[in-house]
C-alpha cells in the first residue's frame, strides 16, 4: 500500500546539520552570556561591601593575586570574548526576528490580539535583544578599550561624573529581563518535562525566573546607586584612584 | 442541565469580519451583528442565526458541531478557539470573530485549512512507511503492541488538525514554511510508532531545519491553545532533543 | 471547464469512499475523491466506540468468532439483512482491522494481569490472559454476545479516518476538497461520473469516470435532532435516486441512538454502557432491568431507544427547561476510566453541559443516528439498474443492517465494503463493461442542465426562505416520523413534505454573490433531502409492521409473513410527486439464520411459515450430514465465500487456534 511508501527510497542525501547545529549554539552562546551576567553582578555587587572588597575583585581579574601585579589587559581579553559571544548571539537570533515590514506587521498583529504571556514575553526579548545589541556593545567597547578604568572610585567617576548611569541604567532593567525571560524559554526549549508535568514545571520555572529578575533588579540597583553616590562624593577629585586604607 | 447558571438574557453584539475575496469590490471590513442570547448557546448556534435571520452570505465552516472534526477554528476575541465548543456565556456582551490567520481565505470566516493540511502532511510524510504494507497476511494475528505504547501514540494522534496552533504561532504568523505544531506533533507520533520504519535521519530530513523543529522559537502560543489540549511544547522539546543527536 | 477525466470517481472522502479509493488505486487505476470538506472532517471521525470484529483477544471477547458476529447482526437487523452480506462482513471485520492495524491505527491493546470493571452495577475484577497481551482488545456494546467492539480510546473513527486519509495520501490518491457532486452523468443505462459544484468558487466541474462509487454516508439531516454532523444531508442518495434508474433500499429504517446529550444531540458513546455505565429516570432509578432483563442496558439500540421514550411517555423522565430527558451514568467507572477510555465524552460533557460526568449525571435522550437505508446494491456494492454506479458505507444498502444496525458495526462496515467494492470497481473497470467510451457530449449537456437549473433557483423571485423550510422538515421529521410511528403521524408528515415541496419551488435568493454562496447551497439541497424524507415517510407508512428501528405503534408486531421484504424506492419520473415504492423479498429458505426471537425485545411476532420450514431442513441437513467442525456447518448451510474477492477468503487466524 502506498504508491509513496512502496517505492524504492531515493539515495539517503546526505544530512545538512548546520541548522541543529545553529540552533544549539544559540541557544548555549545565551545560556553562556546569561550564566556571565549573573556572574558578572555578583562582582559588580563587591562595592555594597565596601570599597576595598570592590578593588579586591577588580584586581582578582586582572590577575594580581595570581601573577603579583595587576594587568588590566586581560579584562579587555575577557570583554573581547563576551563582546564576540554578544555578536554571535545577536547574529544567531536575528534569524528569527522578523525579516521584512510584512513579517514585524503579522507579529505585531498576532501580539497584540493573542494577549499571550509567553509570546509577548517573546517580543519584548526581541525589542531588549536589539537594544542590547546597541547597550552592551557600548558598556563591552568602554571596558575594551579602558580596562585600566575599572575601580571603586574610577568606575564611580564613571557613572555618577562620566554620565553613565544614564546607560548602566537602562541596561540593568533590559538585560535582565533578556536574560530572565531567555532562561525560562531555553529550559522549556530543551527540558525533558514530561507532558502530564509540564504545566507544573513551567509554573515553577516562572517563578524562579520572576524571582531571579528581582533579585537582580534589586542588587543591580543597589549597587549602581552605591557607585552613584560614591560618584557624587567623588566628584571634585574625579580622576584620582582609590588608595586602600588598609594597604597604603 | 439544571445546574447550568440562568443569567439575565443579553443581547450580545458580535463583530465578525466579512470578505470575500471571489469578488473583486469586497473589502475585508468588520460586520456587527446583534444577536439575543440563549440558554447554553454556542457560537455555532449563534452564528447559524445570524446567517438564518440577518445575513444569509455569512459564510463559516462546520462539519461535526461537536469539537471532533476540526472543521470550525477561528479566532474569537483575539484567540483561536473551536467555535463549535465555545458556549456565549464565557465571552462578553461584544466580541468579535475573525477567520484563522495563516490560511487561505475563502470567504468570511471560512478558511482553507483542508489545503494547508494535506500540503503539510504530503511534506512530513505523516504514514507509516512500512515496506510490506502491501503484503500485509491479513488472515494472520495482528502484531503485538506494548498497551502504553499504543496509549501513548493515541496521545498525539487525537490531533485534529484545527489549525488553532498554526494560528497561535508567532513563527508560523510570520513564516509561511513553518510547519508549525500541528506538524511536528505528527512527526513525533510516527517515530514513536514501531511500525514505522523510519529512523532519526529519515525524520531529520523533514524537520531538521528553520522551516521544521529549528524554526520554533518555544513561544507555546500552540501549547496554551491547543483545543484537545495536545502535549505539544514536550513533544517538540523532545522532537528537538532527538534531532540535535542525530 | 473542460472534464476531468479519471478512472473511478468516488463521491465522498469517509471511511468507506477512501478505503474502496485505495483498493482500485492499487489495482492501477486513476482515482478522484470528490469530498465536500477535507477528508479528515468527514463524519466517520465521530465514531468513538469501536468497531465489531470477532478477535476474541481479551477475556470478555474469549470464544468469539463469524458465527456469533453473524448471528449478532442478523438479529440485530432483525432479520431485515442480507444474511450472505452479513457473513462476508464477519469474515472480513478481523481483516480489516488486522489492515488498519498494520496502517497505524493505534488500537487499544490487551494488559495482562488483573482489572476491575465494572458490569451490571457492580465492580469486578478479572485477569487477561499472558498470551493476549499486546494484542487489540475490545469492550462491550450493545446486542452483541460478547464483547467485540474495538476502539482507540473513545476516538476510534478519528484515528482510524487519519490512518485511513494518510495511507490515501500516500498512494497520491488526489482528494477535491469542497466539491460537491449535483448530478450523476448518465445515458440511461451506463453512469459516467457526475457534475459537481465548487462550493468555494461556485463554479461547476464535470468528471467523467468510467466507475463512479457514492460514499456521501447518511441523511440524518432531514431530522431536526440528529447526532450526525451538518454535512449528512443524503445527498449522494438523492443523486441516485434523481437519475431514475438507482433505487433506494429500506429508507424507513431509521436509527435513533440511545444517548445523544440532551438538548443537542450531541452523541456520547454506546461504551459508556459497553464499559458499565447505567441509564436512569428523572427518580434516578435505573428502569432498563425493569424492561429487558436478558441484555438490560446493552439491548440493540432500537430497543433501548424505545424503552426510553416509553419510559419517558409514562412519565418517568427528568425534565429541564428545555424538555424532558433521562440520565446517563458513568460515575461508577471512575475517574481513571473515564479519563483514559471515555475522554472524548468528558470532553463533550465539559464543553457543552459544563459538567464532570466523573461526579454528575450526564441528560441524554435518543436522537437520530443512522440510516439503514440508502442506495441499492448488489453484494459486491454495485447498482443492479445503472451500470458503473456503485456505492459503498452508510450511503449504500447492500443491506448488512436491515432494520437496525448494531453499535460499532458500521464503521466496521466501511472499511469492510471498502476492501470488497475497491476491488469490484476495479474488477469492472478491467472488464469489457467497465470500458467507456467518453461522451463529451452528454457531460456538456448535464453540465448545462445544472447550470441552469441553479441559475433559476438563484434568479428565482419567489419569497420562500430555504433555511426555514428546511427548518419545517427537520421539525416534521423529529415529530412525526421518529422512534414511534402511526398512520396518522406519517399522512400528516407526507402531507406536510408535500406542502413544503411545493413551497420549496418558490425559494428565492437575497444574494447572488460570486464565491462562497450559503444560501443558493440551502436551496438547492433542500428539494432532494426533501425527496429522501418522502422516500422515509412514504415507507414507514406503507410498511404497517414494526421491524428494528421501524416501530409502528398501530401495528407492533414483526410481521415475517407479510413484511419480510427490503422496501426498493426509487422516483423514475421527474414531476412525480412522491416516490414509487416496489419490494423485494427476503427468502426464508436460503438463510442460514431463520427468523425468530432476537433475544431481547418484544417476543410476539408474526411467523412466516417458511421459517419452521427452513429449520427443519437445516436441522435435516445438519444430521445427514454427521459431525462437522464449524466452517463446514456453515458452509454446508448457505456458503458465501465465492462472492468475496479471492484475495480476502483465507481463514481468520485466532489466539489458541490449534492448527494455525
Amino acid at each position: 500500500m502506498g504508491a509513496a511508501a512502496l517505492e524504492p527510497k531515493p539515495m539517503r542525501q546526505k544530512i545538512n546539520r548546520w541548522p541543529a547545529r545553529l540552533d544549539v549554539a544559540q541557544s548555549l552562546s545565551g545560556l553562556l552570556l546569561v550564566l556571565f551576567i549573573w556572574g558578572h553582578m555578583f562582582f559588580e555587587s563587591s562595592i555594597l561591601l565596601g570599597k576595598d572588597a570592590m578593588l579586591w575583585v577588580t584586581r582578582m581579574f586582572e590577575g594580581a593575586h595570581l601573577l603579583g601585579r595587576p594587568y588590566p589587559v586581560l579584562v579587555s581579553v575577557a570583554a573581547a570574548l563576551v563582546l564576540a559571544l554578544v555578536a554571535l548571539h545577536a547574529l544567531l537570533a536575528l534569524r528569527k526576528f522578523p525579516a521584512n515590514y510584512r513579517q514585524y506587521h503579522r507579529l505585531n498583529r498576532h501580539v497584540s490580539a493573542m494577549r499571550h504571556l509567553d509570546t509577548t514575553a517573546w517580543y519584548i526579548q526581541v525589542i531588549t535583544g536589539f537594544a542590547l545589541f546597541f547597550l552592551a556593545s557600548a558598556h563591552l567597547l568602554v571596558v575594551l578599550l579602558q580596562p585600566e578604568n575599572i575601580g571603586p572610585y574610577a568606575s564611580s567617576d564613571r557613572v555618577w561624573s562620566g554620565r553613565f548611569w544614564l546607560l548602566y541604567g537602562p541596561l540593568l532593567l533590559i538585560v535582565h529581563l533578556h536574560a530572565g525571560i531567555g532562561i525560562y524559554r531555553l529550559c522549556l526549549k530543551w527540558g525533558p518535562f514530561p507532558a502530564q508535568r509540564l504545566g507544573l514545571w513551567r509554573g515553577r520555572i516562572k517563578l524562579a525566573a520572576y524571582c531571579i529578575v528581582a533579585f537582580y533588579l534589586c542588587l543591580g540597583t543597589a549597587s549602581l546607586v552605591t557607585y552613584m553616590r560614591i560618584g557624587a562624593q567623588h566628584a571634585p577629585y574625579a580622576g584620582e584612584r582609590y588608595a586602600p586604607e588598609a594597604v597604603e | 442541565m439544571d445546574n447550568i447558571p440562568v443569567r439575565q438574557h443579553r443581547t450580545l453584539t458580535i463583530n465578525i469580519l466579512r470578505h470575500n475575496p471571489a469578488d473583486g469590490d469586497s473589502q475585508p471590513r468588520l460586520q456587527a451583528f446583534e444577536v439575543d442570547e440563549t440558554d447554553a448557546m454556542t457560537l455555532f448556534i449563534a452564528l447559524n442565526v445570524i446567517r438564518e435571520e440577518q445575513d444569509p452570505t455569512l459564510t463559516f465552516d462546520f462539519v461535526c458541531r461537536a469539537g471532533i472534526c476540526g472543521s470550525c477554528g477561528m479566532i474569537i476575541n483575539g484567540r483561536p478557539g473551536l467555535a463549535c465548543r465555545t458556549l456565549t456565556r464565557d465571552l462578553p456582551d461584544e466580541f468579535t470573530l475573525l477567520p484563522l490567520p495563516g490560511f487561505e481565505l475563502i470567504a468570511d470566516l471560512s478558511v482553507n485549512t483542508g489545503k494547508w493540511m494535506r500540503g503539510m502532511a504530503e511534506r512530513l510524510e505523516t504514514w507509516v512507511h512500512a515496506s510490506d504494507l502491501a503484503g500485509v497476511d491479513l488472515d494472520q494475528m495482528e502484531q503485538p503492541m506494548d498497551p502504553h505504547l499504543a496509549e501513548q501514540i493515541y496521545e498525539l494522534e487525537r490531533c485534529i488538525e484545527c489549525g488553532c496552533c498554526i494560528a497561535a504561532c508567532g513563527t508560523a504568523q510570520m513564516r509561511d514554511d513553518f510547519v508549525g505544531a500541528v506538524g511536528l506533533n505528527q512527526v513525533t507520533r510516527f517515530r514513536l510508532d514501531p511500525r514505522d520504519q523510519r529512523d532519526d535521519s529519515d525524520f531529520y530530513q523533514l524537520v531538521g531545519d528553520d522551516s521544521g523543529v529549528f524554526g520554533c522559537m518555544t513561544l507555546l502560543g500552540c501549547e496554551d491553545m491547543c483545543p484537545k489540549d495536545l502535549p505539544l511544547a514536550t513533544q517538540i522539546a523532545f522532537l528537538r532533543r532527538r534531532m540535535v543527536a542525530v | 471547464m473542460s472534464p476531468i477525466v479519471t478512472d473511478v470517481l468516488v463521491i465522498g472522502g469517509g471511511l468507506a469512499g477512501q478505503r474502496a479509493a485505495i483498493g482500485a488505486r492499487r489495482r492501477g487505476l486513476d482515482v478522484t475523491v470528490l469530498s465536500l470538506v477535507p477528508a479528515k472532517r468527514s463524519h466517520s471521525a465521530a465514531a468513538q466506540g469501536g468497531m465489531q470484529a470477532s478477535l476474541g483477544n481479551c477475556l470478555g471477547g474469549a470464544g468469539d468468532n463469524e458465527d456469533l458476529h453473524f448471528a449478532d447482526t442478523v438479529r440485530g437487523s432483525d432479520w431485515g439483512a442480507d444474511q450472505d452480506v452479513v457473513r462476508m462482513f464477519a469474515h472480513m471485520a478481523p481483516k480489516a482491522i488486522r489492515e488498519l492495524a498494520a496502517w497505524g491505527v493505534p488500537w487499544s491493546r490487551v494488559q495482562k494481569g488483573e482489572h476491575q470493571i465494572t458490569e451490571d452495577g457492580q465492580k469486578k475484577t478479572i485477569r487477561e490472559a499472558d498470551a493476549a497481551h499486546g494484542l487489540i482488545t475490545s469492550r462491550n456494546f450493545g446486542g452483541t454476545a460478547k464483547w467485540r467492539a474495538c476502539y482507540v480510546s473513545d476516538g476510534t473513527g478519528h484515528a482510524m479516518l487519519y490512518t485511513m486519509s494518510n495511507q490515501a495520501i500516500a498512494a497520491g490518491i488526489p482528494v477535491h476538497e469542497r466539491m460537491e457532486a449535483i448530478a450523476l452523468i448518465h445515458d440511461g443505462e451506463r453512469c459516467c461520473g457526475a457534475v459537481a459544484r465548487n462550493l468555494m468558487t461556485g463554479e461547476l466541474q464535470t468528471y467523467l469516470a468510467r466507475a463512479t462509487c457514492v460514499a456521501s454516508g447518511g441523511f440524518g439531516r432531514i431530522y431536526r435532532v440528529s447526532t450526525n454532523a451538518v454535512i449528512n444531508e443524503g445527498l449522494g442518495a438523492a443523486l441516485a435516486l434523481e437519475t431514475g434508474l438507482a433505487r433506494l433500499g429500506n429508507m424507513e429504517a431509521v436509527q435513533f441512538h440511545p444517548t445523544g446529550i440532551f438538548p443537542s444531540g450531541i452523541l456520547v458513546t454506546e461504551g459508556c454502557r459497553g464499559d458499565g455505565g447505567l441509564l436512569l429516570d428523572g427518580s434516578g432509578h435505573r428502569f432498563m432491568p425493569d424492561y429487558e432483563p436478558e441484555k438490560r442496558e446493552l439491548a440493540s439500540r432500537d430497543v433501548v431507544s424505545r424503552r426510553m421514550e416509553e419510559h419517558i411517555a409514562a412519565g418517568h423522565g427528568a425534565s429541564s427547561r428545555f424538555g424532558e430527558h433521562l440520565w446517563l451514568d458513568i460515575r461508577l467507572l471512575g475517574r481513571d476510566h473515564i479519563n483514559s477510555k471515555l475522554r472524548e465524552v468528558s470532553e463533550i460533557c465539559h464543553y457543552f453541559l459544563g459538567i464532570d460526568p466523573a461526579e454528575e449525571l450526564i441528560p441524554v435522550r435518543p436522537a437520530q443516528h443512522y440510516s439503514m437505508g440508502g442506495i441499492r446494491t448488489d453484494r459486491t456494492g454495485q447498482c443492479p439498474s445503472l451500470s458503473g454506479l456503485f456505492a459503498v458505507g452508510e450511503a449504500a444498502c447492500w443491506d448488512m443492517h436491515g432494520f437496525n444496525r448494531l453499535g460499532g458495526n458500521s464503521v466496521a462496515e466501511t472499511v469492510v465494503a471498502g476492501m470488497i467494492v475497491g476491488e469490484t470497481i476495479a474488477d469492472y473497470c478491467e472488464s469489457d463493461q467497465g470500458e467507456l467510451t467518453l461522451s463529451t457530449a452528454l457531460a456538456a449537456d448535464f453540465q448545462a442542465r445544472e447550470a441552469a437549473r441553479l441559475r433559476s433557483i438563484a434568479t428565482n423571485p419567489g419569497a420562500e426562505k430555504a433555511v426555514e423550510l428546511t427548518r419545517q422538515m427537520q421539525q416534521i421529521m423529529t415529530d412525526k416520523v421518529g422512534i414511534f410511528r402511526s398512520a396518522e403521524r406519517l399522512e400528516e408528515a407526507v402531507a406536510g413534505l408535500l406542502a413544503l415541496q411545493s413551497r420549496a419551488s418558490r425559494i428565492g435568493l437575497s444574494s447572488a454573490r460570486k464565491g462562497p454562496n450559503p444560501e443558493l447551497v440551502a436551496a438547492y439541497r433542500l428539494p432532494r433531502m426533501l425527496k429522501l424524507a418522502l422516500c422515509v415517510a412514504c415507507g414507514a407508512l406503507q410498511r404497517t409492521e414494526s421491524r428494528g428501528a421501524h416501530y409502528r405503534a398501530d401495528y407492533p408486531q414483526r410481521n415475517d409473513q407479510q413484511w419480510l421484504q427490503r422496501t426498493l424506492t426509487s422516483w423514475p419520473e421527474q414531476d412525480q410527486e412522491q416516490p414509487t415504492i416496489d419490494y423485494e423479498p427476503l427468502d426464508i429458505m436460503s438463510m442460514e439464520l431463520p427468523p425468530g426471537w432476537r433475544g431481547y425485545g418484544a417476543r410476539d411476532f408474526i411467523a412466516h411459515p417458511d421459517s419452521e420450514a427452513r429449520q427443519a431442513q437445516i436441522d435435516a441437513l445438519l444430521a445427514q450430514a454427521g459431525p462437522l467442525d464449524a466452517r463446514q456447518r456453515q458452509a454446508l448451510l448457505m456458503p458465501f465465500e465465492h462472492f468475496l474477492p479471492g484475495i480476502y477468503r483465507g481463514r481468520n487466524q485466532r489466539l489458541g487456534d490449534t492448527d494455525g
